[in-house]
């Protein structure tokens, strides 16, 4: 057991120190997130470039409070003051675009109004984005009324518990909100692919030994089980460091970019689940990784069955669009059930399904653990030679004798 | 002495050939001992059975008396040897320690020490993938002796050096073998097993030839031969007296080999006047020769010394 955690250590602290992989490390969330950012450009290139120009006719004396508001909101206006008269305004908006006159005046504070014209072409949201000038204009309100400050603040609290409320009740009726499954399903997508990708490198770790000739010596001092399994923890570990960096960019990504709160969203229970698939399906494929790794010369020499059973993980791939289109079909039972898919298909079908078919996942986890410990004892007995036999590319015949041994 | 590694009947069969068969033999403190023989003779595959990499299908090890063999108590310099390529040197040589339970900084200042004496100083932040095949040698053997073991295997530890390593190695096996280690070394390269040397252990196709001490070996198997350069009929030196072999080796070279007990200086002076000698040389045979003998016309020392070999 020490020998194995000497083991994952050295591979951990190798791979952190290598050029090669911290750039993958970041790279890869870089990659894809800059994809969604240029996204974004582009799609805010087209707001930025016209603001919309807002005139204020303010006889309250509140225009400097109300720009501040705007800033603190981040909305994209182009703040005026004006002395034009109301009669006026309509004649000049026919020739003007993306513009809207507001009139600030006792009505405001009598009456709760406050007249706004708006040009005919206008952003859709603009309607919307003016509420946020409530909030001044109320306190301004509650400052005549002669409420103090203590007043002003119950006020304002009271405005706040009515919102909380309101949110509660779009909680209850976010029963329907895809989000809700799909999130956490997602993120244990990326953890099972980061793993499983960092599950690749255990492949290039098992065949570099060999090629450096390494091996013998480490043998020397620790049994191929040691090794094998300081492999597989080690890399795990590095895996979950790849999705903590997908996350850490994913994260506040989501919050700034589509206001989605995903740490509300992923601290569910279900994750629970979610995050035990995902660690099964990385124990099955390292298990195939590392006894291809160590039956093989060295990267590129490749045989056809074992550019096959490198391909294992990516089966799930087929089933992606069977199973999106019905979740609960036979196809997708199918999938649940076959050791190298069931990951994926699983996960998948966890985050659409409304009920979960829990019978079904029993049995899927049973027969994950169950190939998990074959793969594991017969990935043992091959790299056990395998890691030997230097500049030699294993034969399928030979891998079936080590097996058989 | 107690013996500190004891191999008895070792055998192991690969497919169908039997590739070591019956191999026995003693390591002790403070000595070295040599097994010899040519390429695959089955010298590696007798040291992969004693680290426990390969199983015997016949026979044991025992270390000190004990079938469980302590890892971190041997070193070890395997045939077929490299370091992890993108790695700085005191990083593979500290995991390396780690491996055999060495604490870190003892390790450290030990390595250190060792990189100073193979003349590797200031290389311990190199990456080794920028050394020199010595150079990755030299590191090598440091990672097999950083923990101090109690018994060393060297596999082929001269193969790739130049003699200026060379010299270092042995240098350095040596000493080890004076502070009390005992050391198990195999190599094909009779000339340096010669002198460093105390026992060897000489096989072939996977069988004992010769074993014991070097100067019991030297004397039983290591007669005179004469080398004769002149005109002459191999058949008139074959009926020489005390001749046991003649070999030709060029049109006007031969070379007599001589039975056990001759007396040189009688022998000369019996020597026959119709001998055609431009030069002469007597001395004995090599190790190297016997060595080359074996591997290649066992039966000739078979039949000299009237040994049967197992």
């Amino acid at each position: 057991m020490r020998n194995l955690l000497k083991v994952a250590r050295w591979e951990i602290k190798r791979n952190l120190k290598n050029r090669s992989f911290l750039i993958g490390l970041f790279i890869t969330p870089a990659i894809l997130f800059g994809f969604m950012l240029l996204g974004n450009v582009f799609d805010d290139s087209d707001h930025r470039e016209d603001p919309t120009v807002v005139y204020v006719h303010d006889k309250l004396g509140i225009f400097d409070h109300i720009r501040k508001t705007v800033d603190q909101h981040q909305l994209n206006w182009k703040m005026k003051e004006t002395d034009i008269r109301e009669a006026e305004v309509e004649t000049k908006l026919k020739s003007e675009e993306r513009t809207a006159y507001i009139f600030l005046d006792d009505r405001a504070l009598e009456e709760g109004l406050i007249p706004v014209y708006t040009s005919e072409e206008m952003e859709p949201a603009f309607m919307q984005q003016i509420h946020v000038l409530e909030f001044p204009i109320q306190t301004m309100k509650m400052e005549q009324l002669g409420l103090s400050a203590e007043e002003q603040a119950a006020m304002s609290q009271k405005v706040h518990f009515k919102e909380s409320t309101a949110a509660e009740e779009e909680g209850t009726a976010m029963g329907g909100d895809p989000l809700k499954r799909a999130l956490p399903g997602g993120f244990a997508g990326i953890l099972l692919l980061s793993i499983v990708f960092s599950g690749m490198y255990i492949f290039q770790s098992a065949s570099q030994e060999k090629k450096d000739k390494i091996a013998e010596i480490i043998l020397s001092s620790v049994t191929p089980g040691e090794l094998m399994q300081g492999k597989i923890l080690g890399y795990f570990v590095l895996g979950i460091l790849q999705a903590v960096t997908i996350l850490g960019f994913a994260v506040p990504m989501a919050n700034w970019k589509l206001d989605i709160p995903i740490l509300e969203y992923l601290l569910v229970p279900e994750i629970l689940l979610y995050v035990l698939i995902a660690v099964l399906g990385y124990l099955l494929f390292s298990a195939l990784y590392v006894g291809v790794g160590a039956s093989m010369a060295d990267i590129t020499s490749t045989n056809n069955f074992q550019g096959m059973v490198m391909m294992l993980p990516f089966l799930p791939f087929i089933f992606i669009s069977p199973v999106i289109r019905d979740p609960s079909g036979l196809i997708a039972q199918i999938g649940t059930f076959i050791p190298f898919t069931s990951p994926g298909v699983l996960l998948l079908r966890l985050s659409i399904l409304e009920e979960w078919p829990w019978i079904e996942i029993f049995i899927a986890l049973a027969v994950l653990s169950v190939s998990i410990y074959i793969f594991m004892k017969l990935a043992g007995k091959i790299f056990k030679t395998g890691i030997l036999m230097y500049g030699k590319n294993a034969t399928p015949k030979e891998i079936w004798r080590w097996i058989r041994t | 002495m107690e013996p500190i590694l004891r191999v008895s009947h070792l055998s192991k069969t690969f497919k169908d050939k039997k590739v070591i068969d019956d191999i026995s033999f003693e390591v002790r403190k403070d000595e070295i001992m040599a097994i010899l023989g040519p390429n695959g003779a089955g010298k590696s595959t007798t040291i992969r059975n004693i680290m426990g990499i390969m199983v015997p299908d016949e026979g044991s090890v025992s270390f000190l008396n004990d079938r469980n063999i302590p890892r971190h108590k041997i070193g070890y310099l395997p045939e077929e040897r490299g370091l992890y390529k993108n790695v700085k040197v005191m990083d593979i040589l500290l995991y390396l320690a780690d491996l055999k339970d060495v604490p870190r900084k003892k390790a450290k200042s030990r390595a250190l020490d060792y990189l100073r004496k193979f003349d590797l100083v200031g290389m311990e932040n190199v990456s080794v993938e920028e050394l020199s095949k010595g150079m990755g040698q030299k590191v090598q053997f440091i990672a097999a002796i950083l923990h101090e073991p109690e018994l060393l295997i060297l596999d082929e530890p001269f193969s790739g050096l130049d003699p200026v390593s060379q010299e270092l190695f042995k240098d350095e096996i040596r000493q080890l073998a004076a502070d009390g280690t005992g050391i198990l070394l195999s190599s094909h390269q009779m000339n340096l097993v010669e002198e460093i040397c105390d026992r060897l252990f000489l096989i072939h196709r996977g069988q004992k030839v010769i074993d014991g001490s070097m100067d019991d070996v030297k004397r039983r198997y290591a007669n005179f031969k004469c080398t004769i350069r002149g005109k002459n009929e191999i058949h008139q030196l074959k009926e020489l007296p005390d001749v046991q072999r003649v070999d030709e080796k060029d049109d006007n070279t031969f070379i007599l080999y001589l039975s056990k007990h001759v007396h040189i200086s009688r022998w000369l002076r019996q020597f026959p006047e119709h001998v055609d000698i431009d030069e002469m040389s007597v001395d004995r045979i090599s190790l190297h020769e016997i060595f080359i003998d074996i591997a290649t016309r066992e039966q000739h020392l078979d039949q000299e010394e009237g040994v049967t070999y197992a």
